[in-house]
């Protein structure tokens, strides 16, 4: 067999649609992202002072004892009438890591959190400390990283619920 | 359709039923307070106070020192600027003036705002040139 047109041109099909297949599944989304934040008074109850962070990232019952704690909420007191925290804390526990809406990731996240645990930062899970344990401490500190719950300041499409490996873009100071 | 008819939503949709001017929701908080004192505000703005748990805190702490300027939550998150010269949007929207004065009153002083103070708080940051 001779090297003709249509052997090349197999070739090249061939070495595209591998080279598509292998892009695919390591660069793209399925396996770094979840649903953005699609309800309203949550998003912006919730990202009024931080980013609104995914209901995936936590389990239902780190989400319920949040909502009830809202007072004491990392230092401040971040208390909403009672309908708004019911409804937000119904949109977060139906779309929680251990939720029936939960995709593959956030099914792994719930499963490396001990039964009878409730975090309340997902920077202290084992999911959170597996992905970012070659980050080196001098990197956190940086002005523009400042706290570890400002995950825009490297996955520049975390609001959108994208985590994904080519976005990340670590500021340099 | 005509242009009328594409006008008339278009108006209803710039100018929501809550929107209301710097002046008017300064003027009720004066009502109330009985005045307003631009100095007095600005004062209050800068002024530190010690928390229980030791910490400094003012209202610089996140809005900075210069309230034309984008400020930071103390999670990272960027906060528009204060003065309405600097931020269209800024008091025009009593419910959401009431929650961050009831919210970052008890951040900064660990106690609710009185009306006095948030009169002249706003007095000042209109003042803002």
């Amino acid at each position: 067999m001779g090297i003709t047109l249509k052997n090349l041109g197999i070739l090249l099909a061939a070495l595209i649609s591998s080279g598509f297949f292998l892009g695919y599944s390591w660069g793209s989304g399925s396996d770094a992202s979840f649903p953005p934040v699609s309800h309203k008074l949550t998003a912006e109850e919730c990202g009024s002072c931080h980013m609104a962070f995914p209901a995936g990232l936590l389990p239902a019952r780190s989400w319920q004892h949040m909502m009830n704690t809202l007072d004491r909420h990392f230092g401040e007191d971040a208390s909403l009438s009672p309908e708004e925290t019911a409804a937000i804390t119904r949109y977060l526990v139906d779309n929680a890591a251990d939720s029936r809406n939960a995709n593959l990731l956030m099914r792994r996240i719930a499963s490396g959190i001990p039964s009878g645990t409730a975090p309340q930062r997902f920077t202290e899970t084992r999911h959170f400390g597996y992905l970012h344990d070659e980050v080196p401490a001098n990197i956190w500190k940086r002005a523009k990283i400042g706290s570890r719950a400002n995950c825009v300041a490297c996955h520049t499409r975390a609001e959108s619920g994208s985590f994904i490996e080519r976005e990340i873009k670590i500021p340099k100071d | 359709m005509n242009l009328f008819h594409l006008a008339v939503p278009l108006l209803l949709l710039s100018t929501p039923a809550w929107s209301e001017t710097p002046q008017q929701i300064l003027a009720q908080y004066q009502q109330q307070a009985g005045g307003a004192s631009a100095a007095r505000g600005e004062k209050f703005f800068f002024a530190k106070n010690t928390l229980p748990n030791g910490e400094v805190v003012s209202c610089t702490s996140c809005h900075t020192d210069n309230p034309k300027a984008v400020g930071k939550t103390r999670a990272h998150k960027q906060v528009e600027p204060l003065a309405p010269v600097a931020n269209r949007e800024r008091f025009t929207d009593p419910a959401k003036v009431e929650k961050w004065f009831k919210r970052n009153c008890k951040d900064v002083l660990a106690r609710e705002c009185t009306v006095q103070e948030k009169a002249d708080f706003v007095a000042y940051l209109i003042s803002v040139k």
